[in-house]
């Protein structure tokens, strides 16, 4: 039949609504080809096939009977597995949690099933979400499907390596210092990081609860709009949602124009360590956006390699504290033999998560030790506000702030496993947003000479994601690349 | 700055973790490695920051309500062991 791997989520709809496939013939469809492909790209923890067909089923009587299927109605969605689905495992990529099954559906999952989208299964990640490669997994390490050999970027990997190999029309994913536009960078995606609190975090597995955030990956910034409207709004369960915001509507005037709009470039963001790939790349868009009639400025934006440093203390400090709660007691990874409690809390521990994990909760337990709060703790969470009125400032001056997503390419499987740092510094353009609280949409604005994939990062203030996403639109209209999908080379 | 294995081992014991000889030695590494780069925050001239002070907008907190979660069985088909209406958890005082 079609060619499911170049389809939208809007083509999809009206494919439905002009009666050119059915739901169950696109999910079948779409299952089909996880089945042929996957196991190469290793994108999927589970696969929710017979529920997916259910379901598919359910909405092609709806359409038959004349009833609305929703926003996403028979739109197949795979979502990250550290966001809980009922009666689905949710494993968050871990051995601490490789059995749960979620009691309770996240808000965002609840919002999806609402709007008639149909879960198609679970997507792999780094380990609670640790990590910018997706070879933190417990259980399988994702391959990016432009070549088989590189990351697919993390933590969402498995999200962002799905929508690429054409897997599913939207995938859910969650950021806390990158999370999401780093692998949609790397896998060629649109990957949009909301402000924080605008999406509920109810339901997702917390790293740390001050920067995470869930997001969409999609083909393009119309998806990305439509599945925004969707995910987002105040959710009483969840005390950091906000209560009002500007605008539910995010794809009305999405193609406006951008004349007039202002745009700041922080230098500091095209210092040493940029890819000069990427720089040219980056610089093309900045051309193009001038073109368009966006007047464009370079500015200093002077927090960027401290800034890293208060992500990883405070990140890492939150995530010492959230993942406390895995001690082998009620539920979750328990250690065979042990004496005593103690021993049975650490052997579980020590037993159950991986080398990233443990990592950061030392990292995390050694910043908030006596005798070392005032040093690390305190300083980053001074900087962190101190961020917050650098980026307050700058966005008195600007409508949009424009870098690279990331400054290196996808980078070989293997590479930066033995150097926690290195791998670390690969999320210096991505990270000081989440410290602000502020939404940033990574598009795919080029690729590299061994045709692996180029990401733009596009950062608004809080809550002006309508403006983002237009200025994000047009840019892609105009680059134009978005609608390159890889060949899979050595998979089919 | 110097990390010493004991500070690991120290550190491992808050956080409920253990770790071989090797694995306390390779953190120390990393660990001194990844201090010194924290070292650039010192750079930053953070005076006159005050964290308690909030205008941005307020969390928003709802009524604190007892609901009844629906089905137990769905709730505590996490849990290890149960007995009757109970989680049973092993013997944890001597």
């Amino acid at each position: 039949m079609i060619n499911i791997e170049k389809l939208t989520i809007a083509e999809i709809k009206k494919g439905y609504i002009d009666k050119k496939f059915t739901v169950i013939e696109i999910v079948s469809a779409y299952i089909d080809r996880i089945k042929r492909l996957d196991p190469k790209i290793n994108a999927f923890i589970t696969l929710c096939e017979e529920m997916a067909l259910k379901e598919a089923a359910i909405l092609d009587d709806k359409i038959e009977n004349g009833e609305e299927i929703g926003q996403l109605g028979g739109i197949p969605v795979a979502i990250k597995d550290n966001i809980c689905t009922k009666g689905i495992k949710t494993s968050c990529a871990s051995k601490v949690l490789e059995d749960f099954i979620a009691p309770y559906d996240a808000t965002v999952v609840k919002k999806l099933k609402d709007a008639g989208a149909i879960i198609i299964g679970k997507t792999n990640m780094d380990e609670f979400a640790m990590g910018s490669s997706t070879e933190n997994s417990a259980f399988k390490i994702t391959k990016n499907p432009w070549d088989l050999g590189k990351v697919p970027g993390g933590s969402s990997g498995g999200s962002a390596a799905a929508l690429t190999a054409g897997f599913a029309p939207l995938t859910i994913g969650s950021d806390t210092g990158g999370s999401i536009r780093q692998p949609a960078a790397f896998c060629g995606n649109v990957g949009l990081k909301p402000t924080y609190g605008l999406v509920s975090r109810y339901g997702l597995i917390a790293f740390a609860s001050s920067l995470d955030q869930i997001g969409p990956f999609t083909k393009d910034v119309r998806d990305c709009a439509l599945s925004l409207e969707v995910l987002q709004g105040n959710d009483p369960l969840d005390a950091t949602s906000v209560n009002d915001t500007a605008t539910k509507d995010y794809l009305t005037d999405l193609d406006a124009g951008i004349e007039g709009l202002k745009i700041g470039v922080p230098k500091e963001f095209f210092q040493e360590g940029l890819d000069p790939e990427i720089d040219e790349s980056i610089k093309g868009s900045i051309k193009k956006l001038k073109e368009m009639g966006a007047t464009v400025e370079e500015f200093s934006l002077p927090i960027t390699e401290s800034g890293l440093s208060a992500y990883y203390i405070v990140s890492s400090a939150e995530a010492s504290s959230n993942l406390a709660r895995y001690d082998g007691v009620r539920y979750g990874y328990r250690a065979e033999t042990f004496e005593g409690i103690e021993e049975l809390i650490v052997n579980s521990r020590s037993e159950a998560f991986g080398k990233e994990a443990k990592r950061r909760i030392m990292l995390g337990t050694y910043v908030l030790s006596s005798g070392y709060y005032d040093a690390y703790y305190k300083k980053a969470m001074l900087l962190r506000k101190k961020i917050k009125n650098v980026f307050n400032e700058a966005f008195k001056r600007y409508d949009i702030i424009l870098s690279p997503t990331s400054p290196i390419l996808p980078f070989g499987i293997g590479e930066k496993t033995e150097d926690p740092l290195q791998m670390y510094l690969a999320d210096i353009y991505t990270v000081n947003i989440n410290i602000a609280g502020l939404p940033a949409i990574s598009i795919p604005c080029g690729f590299s000479k061994s045709k692996l994939p180029i990401g733009v990062q596009l950062i608004g203030h809080h809550y002006a994601e309508k403006k983002l996403l237009q200025a994000a639109y047009n840019l892609e209209q105009s680059l134009g690349v978005y609608k390159d999908i890889p060949e899979l080379k050595g998979v089919e | 700055m110097k990390i010493t294995t004991e500070t690991i081992n120290y550190v491992a014991k808050l956080a409920k973790l253990k770790f071989t000889q090797q694995e306390a030695d390779q953190f120390a590494n990393e660990f001194e490695k990844i201090f010194t780069h924290f070292e650039n925050l010192d750079k930053e001239d953070l005076t006159g920051i005050k964290l308690n002070e909030f205008n941005e907008v307020t969390s928003v907190l709802r009524k604190d309500e007892m609901k009844v979660f629906e089905s137990k069985k769905e709730l505590f088909q996490n849990v290890k062991k149960m007995r009757e209406n109970h989680i049973s958890i092993p013997k944890v005082i001597e």
